[in-house]
């Protein structure tokens, strides 16, 4: 099957870039730093701060819950980032330096390209993400008091779909323009107004992607998914899922264009 | 503070450290350095100057790595 082999030829490419290595590193050394700092931040403040005689420090110390939450916090800020900046030249790069026309001018289609492009960084980011926050659990385990597995795993679950529209938002950005520098702003900035409206119209229309967040704090706390969730997740799907497609649209319409 | 103290506080200030928590973060740093340097080095050819790059892997922990595998590596 086509798709198969782009995608394996993908994965081989992720890996002779050394992104298997690099990538799950940071994004395990990103969940767990938090849940550390904030674990031994009043014990090196009680034995090297330098308080006076008397000083009494009261930072509560994070129920499990929300050592984890910060973890994925995290990745909301530094993960995102660094998904948006690693593919900014995912396809605008390789059309710039010409890799796509050596690809298709074989009779590769273009539907194929783009999906098996979008899946294999998909696998990568996700596994990454996933390594990371099994690390922070295990942490959160030791350092904090019991966190169930299953809803570690639950948060990761819906995590990734906030993560799945991020690489789509990024993947239709990169169809769009060819330069892998205005990608990558673009990327950034429409996350960011993404969130912005989210954070004004959330009392209006609280299914926007970035509120998933918030249920998945909500989860972690009660222990029951809010139906809201499950809106905004389909939602957040559905719209990854039309910005696909307008991306294979797009790069079709400017590669038979050029 | 007597010199001869000064080992019996450094082993109290080691002891103090939690080795359980901390190696596992050291060696993953470690490994992401030991990466970025085994790569430059490999490598005919950087974007900018390898000794500059070579400053940046060692000087910015954790940053210093990445930003060199995003931006430094020059596809062949």
């Amino acid at each position: 099957m086509q798709w198969w082999t782009i995608f394996q030829k993908e994965l081989l490419e992720n890996w002779r870039s050394l992104k298997w290595v690099w990538v799950p590193i940071v994004f395990i050394l990103l969940a767990i730093m938090d849940p550390i700092t904030s674990y031994y931040t009043p014990v090196l403040l009680e034995q090297f701060g330098d308080l006076p005689e008397g000083a009494e420090i009261n930072i509560p110390t994070p129920t499990p819950e929300q050592a984890f939450m910060s973890s994925i916090s995290q990745y909301n800020l530094m993960g995102l980032l660094l998904i948006l900046i690693m593919t900014m030249g995912l396809i605008s790069g390789e059309r710039k330096s010409g890799v796509t026309e050596l690809i298709l001018v074989k009779p590769v289609r273009y539907t194929n390209y783009i999906t098996a492009k979008w899946a294999s960084t998909l696998l990568l980011v996700l596994t990454s993400s996933f390594l990371g926050l099994l690390a922070s659990w295990y942490y959160i385990n030791i350092l904090f008091g019991d966190l169930p597995f299953s809803h570690a795993m639950t948060g990761f679950l819906f995590h990734s779909v906030w993560y799945v529209l991020v690489i789509t938002i990024s993947v239709f950005l990169n169809t769009l323009f060819r330069v892998p520098g205005l990608v990558g702003f673009l990327s950034v900035t429409s996350v960011i107004v993404l969130s912005s409206i989210n954070g004004i119209f959330k009392s209006q229309f609280e299914w926007l992607p970035p509120q998933i967040h918030l249920y998945i704090q909500t989860f972690l706390n009660s222990g029951t998914l809010p139906t809201d969730m499950w809106i905004t997740t389909v939602l957040t799907i559905l719209l990854s899922a039309i910005l696909l497609m307008l991306s294979v649209f797009i790069f079709k319409k400017k590669e038979l264009a050029s | 503070m007597d010199i001869a103290q000064i080992p019996d506080v450094v082993a109290e200030l080691t002891a103090m450290i939690p080795w359980k928590i901390i190696i596992p973060v050291m060696i993953l740093e470690l490994i992401l350095l030991t990466v970025a340097i085994v790569d430059l080095v490999k490598r005919t050819e950087t974007n900018g100057p390898k000794w500059l790059w070579l400053i940046i892997i060692l000087g910015f922990n954790l940053v210093g790595p990445v930003v060199y595998f995003i931006i430094g590596r020059r596809p062949h």
